[in-house]
């Protein structure tokens, strides 16, 4: 092994220390300033955290591989309760077949299954549902005074959406919310963690078995009938159908919860960009969006593995060497976005990077879109001041996804 | 047997191209990639125009507009 650079001596390696999960800004901010691209020795990972260099690597897929959980080298971390590591394989095997691990060329052949059904054109037929179940969610919640904004909007929301998505009936809607929520365990830190997730993950198996065995031989104009159409053409095998069933209901769900939180959380902060949004719902959603997702974007970061030796801002990745690139710090660059820290709804470029780069960019990108739009446009229009009712806001200890724990908020009926 | 194009003004934005390369796999005569890995117009004639079009809806950031050159209207995508 060649030496590596030193790390920067007035940083911590810790990338769980509790102050990097509660402001990750400041830290990779620093970090980023420092050295673009940084090796990491305490986690043996390289952190990118320049935007220029983050892009590049996106763009450069031949020589980054997504199949990190295949090739994921060392046990679990943070650790779990060692009776539990045979979980570990099985739920590696899962992960592992999702259409986000692969590379090119399968990926292209995979994604040209899925990809239509995702088209910016598609997803907007489905605004008028997304905007009846906003408006039937906070018509309920109004009365009240109160909510959790995560438990009583922002999880609900996308579960109702996916579980249309997947045209499974109504009375099914409670038990895919309870798969959703135990698939919410990965890449968290409890060190039995890997048994709700084991569970979700058999769960969805047992769940879509039939499903698809049903598109199969009816397809409908369903999601779940789209994967299987793919099996029926040779591209995916029965198992990725059933693994990218789970990957819709799992990266539609926890990241749209975190859009939802991290954005209203932004707009309740900053006043007078919340009374901007109101004077305007309709007209400044789709900017407010964009910003909230620059600002405190649901996934802080995710990963890589270089695929041969290359060289990026003065270091030299080798070949098998796993790269972190932070979407979160790339996100407050100022070589791209001026005044990087400041919340301005009304930004625009806002080249921001929550959704990826390159051909593996986010392909529910659209729906998210739509459904932030219309949950901040929803409460905008409702509500006409929104209140912390809560001292701190704590976050899930994760490296992936900035999620909060709860979102307490309250109101003047 | 697909017909000729007529001739169509084709623009990419961007601010907006993400460089997810679904255009040059629907219209590889049309689009390839520049150094920033994000899309050009190289020929706008070298594909048929259903297949153009085809490449501008799957664009995931709809950065691709397809406009007739001779009305200056933008085709439907």
């Amino acid at each position: 092994m060649r030496p590596r650079p030193a790390a920067p001596p007035t940083l911590t390696e810790d990338l769980f220390a509790p102050e990097v999960v509660a402001d990750p800004y400041s830290y990779f901010g620093a970090l980023r300033e420092i050295e673009p691209v940084h090796w990491n020795e305490r986690f043996a990972l390289w952190l990118v955290t320049g935007y220029d260099e983050l892009v590049w690597i996106l763009r450069h897929h031949e020589l980054f591989s997504s199949a990190v959980i295949r090739n994921g080298a060392g046990p679990p971390y943070p650790p779990v309760d060692p009776q539990d590591l045979p979980l570990f394989d099985e739920i590696r095997d899962f992960r592992a077949d999702q259409l986000v691990e692969q590379d090119r060329p399968e990926h292209l052949r995979q994604r040209s299954v899925v990809h239509g059904y995702f088209t910016p054109k598609a997803m907007e037929k489905w605004r008028p549902f997304v905007r009846a179940a906003v408006a039937e969610l906070l018509d309920d919640i109004r009365p009240r005074g109160a909510m959790d904004v995560l438990t009583d909007l922002a999880a609900p929301l996308p579960v109702r959406i996916i579980a249309e998505m997947m045209g499974v009936p109504y009375e099914d809607r409670d038990h895919l919310r309870a798969l959703a929520d135990g698939i919410l365990y990965i890449n968290r830190g409890e060190p039995y963690r890997l048994r709700p997730l084991a569970a979700a993950v058999r769960g969805i198996v047992d769940y879509a078995a039939p499903l698809v065995e049903e598109r199969i031989d009816r397809p409908g104009p369903d999601f779940i009938s789209v994967l299987a159409e793919g099996e029926l053409r040779d591209v995916f095998t029965r198992h990725q159908v059933l693994v990218n069933t789970g990957l819709l209901l799992f990266a539609g769900h926890e990241t749209t919860m975190n859009l939802i939180c991290n954005g209203l959380l932004a707009l309740i902060r900053h006043p007078d960009q919340w009374e901007r949004l109101r004077a305007d719902p309709a007209g400044m959603a789709r900017l407010a969006t964009e910003e909230c997702l620059r600002y405190d974007p649901p996934v802080k970061s995710t990963q890589r593995i270089a695929a041969e030796d290359v060289e990026i801002a003065g270091r030299r990745i080798e070949k098998g060497d796993r790269l972190r690139w932070i979407m979160a710090a790339a996100n407050r660059d100022p070589r791209v976005f001026s005044d990087p820290g400041s919340f301005d709804i009304g930004r625009q470029p806002n080249p921001h990077v929550s959704f990826g780069s390159g051909i593996h960019y986010c392909l529910g990108a659209t729906l998210a879109r739509i459904e932030g739009q219309e949950v901040f446009r929803g409460l905008a229009e409702r509500f006409s001041r929104l209140e912390l009712a809560a001292d701190r806001i704590e976050y899930q200890p994760s490296l992936q996804f900035r999620s909060v724990k709860s979102l307490p908020v309250r109101w003047w009926v | 047997m697909k017909r000729p194009p007529p001739p169509v003004h084709i623009e990419v934005d961007h601010d907006r191209c993400v460089g997810n390369g679904m255009c040059l796999t629907f219209a590889p005569g049309v689009f390839a990639h520049n150094a920033r890995r994000q899309s050009e117009v190289v020929d706008p004639e070298g594909d048929a125009l259903e297949d153009i079009l085809v490449a501008a809806e799957n664009c995931p950031t709809a950065a691709i507009s397809v406009i007739d050159a001779a009305t200056g209207e933008s085709y439907e995508v």
